[in-house]
């Protein structure tokens, strides 16, 4: 029978349609037994695999009764301190059949030993375990700042997974490549295809220097790499860089590693859409960016993601309600199978277009993959702090554009007036807020926990823990065994921190301009020169970010704006204490502080912070910045704060304008 | 025009810095940053005197190179040495980072490598702009750095540059140190540029791999036997081996810096600040001027500035 080139045929020659990706959500919040029961429903509605969230202190490896864990218990994920909470979590869900990733980056051995704790304790086969360990330490130096220990360490813990995970739980994918957050964090598609595929490459050297493998067992090791990746709005580009990826990535394991498999050279990837470009203007609009943005990885049969989860059209708001993540799940389902997305075979085969961009993406991505090959690889870029520089650089020329009205966000710089989005309008204000009081559970699972455990097996499986990060020997055995004494998450990274040390990266603001020229900008200028005339000094601004949130995105922006406008700046990164900010606010003698936050604790923060500048008897106006949603306005001004910008205010002279009134205030009417 | 101090207050103020409290010294500090401090400047260090603080036995330490070399990061390092094993002695530390040629905002980064303890009263960190100064110093440092030995042991003076100008660091130190990166590939630079002869030790950092330090070791003293033919007899700084990463030479460093001693004649730094003061106000012309201060040491800076100001003035008229 004569075949057609828009059928799809399965090996034995019968016409075929594809199975549809794994449709997950990002998922977890409050507690261990809200999570549960949102898992369960959500598996119920459709969806063919988990995603776990997990809070920051988890992210972090603090147990929820740390000091620097308070404010964040619950909020961006679920918390879990002991295996107790991996039992609770995992109550009635059929593990061994479940496909489960896990967005754990630094503490992502701890939480797979407790997975392999919690499997041998219910008696399942342990081999038979699937899923995911997200695992890149590379782009939380980069973008998200959930690392704890120095490069060399972190590596040296990922190798341990990808030994024991070979021989023990072979199906298991110990790290996964994740350019998601470069993308988030500014990276143009050359930057996210080199970043990544550089980041494949380091760990695989350090796989191949570790020399525990045959040639064999390596090729199943490059068999395990999987990536995450972002999409963007410029569906077609993005669809043109999965293409690139997949050219790439078979050169490299081909040629660089010597892999004959054609199966393990495949590049397998999952995506989640992008959220940087949702806005909190018109949220309705953002419906249709995650459509579209879905189209750039399943259009193509070529280069189709294996998994997919969709952001909320309310995230920029806040935190989403089951409903909106409920919403973006359907429309997975409308996608796969209601329309006729699946029947044919690549769509873009052969297209001139889409190969001339595939070939231009790939050659500029190499340029730029021998340039940090050149410096001594991943690793070494890191260190130097070149990667995270060349993020914030084109994270400032993004925002730049968007201020010149020459990128244009709809809804936002452009048709700005329009009608209010009645999906707001619920009394619960269209976003979802964790119960303060919810803490409480984790906290009194976790206080149970430590009352009941035997004290001594603790301080065993600790002791062989940190024998075992001193000798260089696999520290997942060691791990799982912690598990199981109940050892606690802290606890577990507290050992490995006493070893290895903890980190401190570049901030990668330091020597960067923003290419902005504009009435405002001088406007500003001008107010910043009439404050140093009155007072004899520029006004100096101390950006903050507290707690455990690593999104420093927004942070780095305004310590480049406020030096663009002529302020003097004092950016110290990531995660910082309230009291940290301070001191530095007090002995600089600062004007301003400035705070970023992302993760929701803003009102505790606040407090916090007002509280250590009343220790010094500091009067230095605040102003905070993040993913704040108006009715917590109120509030932080009580507390103290004079100003409040959201993803609204994406115009960073307006920002800064606002700023240096608020400091100018302080000037005596007598000048 | 500026807000000054009432008498009453500047005395309450010092007296809380003195005690360690960091909000006062802050704001005396922001004061003697000002263009027009002048006036501040001679009753802040007149009730100083008063009040029995003259800063005589404090010493100040400059900390230059390249950027890159590693110089916060050691700081860092000592500074954790320092609180942990020096219990009845005081530090400050001054960062000068470049400013933006232009918005002459600036970025003041050196906080980031500094992990600092909260609360802890015998430690306080000052970041400075250069201010588009030439030289790595801001024209106000000298003054805070007086303020500094009042009420800290230590002073320690980071500048980021490595050239004629930058070394300026070493006028107001009296140990002054060059931070220099294994196999750098600039010590003949140096030696050319006659750099090599003004520091009093130098410092290897980023000594975290054995051969390479021990290489660079040697390239670095043997290109500083050359000094020898230039200051005939003198001896040959040392060099420190250093290692944030593996904590090698921190402590031989601190030791060296514990056991230095402040400049006998603080009037003869004076002269040179205040050399520097009139070549930037009054160029050349003014500094033909300068034969005048002569051997009379009894005079402050303030005085000095003063008396030149209205010795110049009057010849312009």
């Amino acid at each position: 029978m004569e075949k057609k080139d828009h059928i799809l045929y399965d090996k034995t020659g019968n016409p075929s349609k594809e199975p549809a990706w794994i449709f997950r959500t990002y998922a977890g919040h409050t507690n261990a037994k809200e999570s549960n029961e949102l898992f369960r429903k959500n598996l119920a509605k459709g969806q063919t695999g988990l995603s776990i969230a997990f809070d920051l202190p988890t992210q972090c490896g603090y147990s929820s009764d740390h000091a620097i864990a308070k404010p964040e218990i619950g909020k961006v994920g679920v918390p879990i301190n002991t295996l107790e909470d991996f039992r609770i979590l995992f109550d009635q869900i059929p593990i061994e059949e479940m496909n489960t990733s896990m967005t754990i980056n630094g503490t992502s051995m701890w939480l797979l030993s407790l997975y392999v704790a919690l499997a041998e304790e219910r008696g399942e086969d342990v081999s038979k375990l699937q899923g995911t360990t997200q695992n890149d330490i590379i782009k939380e130096y980069l973008a998200r700042g959930t690392y704890i220990f120095p490069p060399e360490h972190s590596i040296r813990i990922i190798v341990d997974m990808y030994e024991y995970c070979l021989k023990r739980i072979p199906k298991w994918n110990p790290s996964n490549i994740c350019s998601y957050h470069l993308q988030e964090a500014g990276a143009t598609p050359v930057q996210e295809l080199a970043f990544a595929l550089a980041t494949g490459m380091a760990i695989l050297d350090a796989v191949k220097e570790r020399n525990c493998f045959t040639h064999e067992e390596f090729e199943q090791c490059v068999g395990r790499i999987s990536f995450f990746v972002n999409a963007g709005i410029r569906f077609i580009e993005e669809m043109c860089k999965m293409r690139a990826f997949s050219d790439m990535w078979e050169e490299i394991t081909k040629g660089i590693y010597q892999v004959k498999s054609e199966k393990f050279r495949r590049f397998r990837y999952g995506v989640q859409v992008n959220s940087l470009g949702l806005t909190e203007e018109q949220p309705e609009n953002n419906a249709w960016r995650i459509l579209i943005e879905a189209l750039g990885v399943t259009l193509s049969r070529d280069a189709r993601c294996r998994a997919l989860q969709l952001p909320a059209w309310n995230e920029a708001l806040s935190l989403p309600r089951p409903w909106d993540q409920q919403w973006s799940l359907r429309l997975q389902q409308v996608l796969a199978y209601e329309t006729d997305l699946l029947e044919y075979p690549d769509l873009f085969e052969g297209s001139r277009v889409v190969e001339s961009k595939v070939k231009d993406l790939v050659e500029n991505a190499n340029k730029e993959i021998q340039k940090i090959k050149e410096m001594g690889g991943a690793i070494k870029a890191i260190e130097n702090g070149y990667m995270k520089a060349q993020l914030v650089k084109s994270q400032a020329e993004r925002l730049a554009k968007i201020n010149n009205d020459e990128l244009i966000i709809v809804g936002k710089n452009k048709w700005k007036d329009g009608i209010p989005s009645p999906l707001t309008n619920d009394p619960d204000g269209g976003i979802f807020k964790v119960d303060p009081k919810s803490a409480e559970q984790t906290l009194k699972v976790l206080s149970d926990v430590k009352a009941r455990r035997d004290a001594k097996k603790v301080a065993e499986t600790l002791a062989r823990l940190e024998d075992d990060a001193k000798n260089g020997k696999n520290l997942m055995f060691a791990s799982v065994e912690c598990a199981k004494a109940l050892v606690t998450t802290g606890e577990w990274a507290d050992t490995l921190r006493k070893i290895f040390g903890e980190y401190r990266p570049s901030t990668g603001v330091e020597g960067q301009k923003l290419n902005l020229e504009s009435d405002k900008v001088s406007n500003v200028r001008t107010k910043v020169e009439k404050f140093q005339k009155a007072t004899g000094a520029r006004p100096k601004i101390v950006v903050g970010k507290p707690g455990l949130d690593g999104h420093s995105n927004g942070a780095e922006m305004i310590a480049v704006s406020a030096k663009h406008a002529g302020f003097d700046v004092i950016y110290s990164g990531i995660r910082l204490t309230p009291e940290e900010i301070v001191q530095s606010a007090v002995e600089e003698n600062a004007n301003v502080i400035g705070v970023s936050i992302l993760s929701g604790s803003h009102v505790e923060l606040a407090e916090q912070i007002f509280a250590e500048l009343k220790h010094y008897k500091a009067d230095i106006p605040v102003v905070f910045g993040g993913i704040i949603p108006q009715p917590d306005f109120e509030k932080l001004h009580s507390i103290g704060v004079k100003a409040i910008f959201t993803p609204k205010d994406y115009d960073l002279m307006d920002v800064m304008d606002r700023i240096i009134d608020i400091v100018s205030e302080k000037i005596p009417a007598s000048v | 025009m500026t807000v000054r101090f009432a008498e009453k207050e500047l005395k309450e103020l010092i007296q809380e810095a003195s005690q360690g409290e960091k909000y006062p010294l802050a704001k005396l500090i922001s004061e003697l940053e000002k263009p027009d401090s002048f006036e501040f400047r001679k009753v802040l260090f007149k009730e100083l005197e008063n009040s029995g603080f003259n800063g005589d036995k404090s010493v100040t330490i400059g900390f230059t190179g390249t950027p890159g070399a590693g110089k916060s990061s050691l700081l860092g390092e000592i500074s954790t040495n320092f609180l942990q094993n020096v219990p009845d002695k005081k530090m400050a530390v001054v960062a000068i980072d470049p400013s933006s040629h232009i918005s002459g905002g600036s970025l003041l980064g050196d906080r980031t490598r500094l992990s600092l303890p909260v609360r802890e009263k015998r430690i306080f960190f000052r970041s400075q702009p250069s201010q588009l100064e030439l030289g790595g110093l801001n024209p106000y440092t000298y003054h805070v750095i007086r303020l500094l030995r009042c009420f800290f042991d230590f002073i320690f003076v980071e500048t980021v540059g490595i050239g004629q100008n930058e070394i300026e660091v070493s006028k107001l130190a009296d140990l002054s140190f060059l931070v220099m990166v294994p196999l750098g590939g600039d010590q003949i630079q140096f030696m050319k540029s006659g750099i090599m002869e003004v520091p009093d030790a130098f410092i290897l950092n980023k000594c975290d791999e054995e051969n390479l330090a021990r290489a660079s070791y040697h390239t670095l003293s043997t290109t500083l036997e050359f000094l020898r033919d230039i200051v005939p007899g003198g001896s040959i700084p040392p060099i420190f081996l250093t290692s944030v990463k593996t904590k090698k030479g921190i402590q031989e460093l601190l030791d060296f810096v514990l056991k230095s001693k402040p400049h006998p004649k603080r009037s003869s730094e004076t002269k040179v600040q205040i050399e520097k003061w009139i070549k930037t106000e009054y160029g050349n012309f003014g500094l033909s001027f300068s034969e005048k201060l002569g051997n009379n040491t009894q005079k402050n800076y303030e005085e000095w500035e003063n008396f030149f100001n209205s010795e110049i003035r009057s010849k312009l008229k």
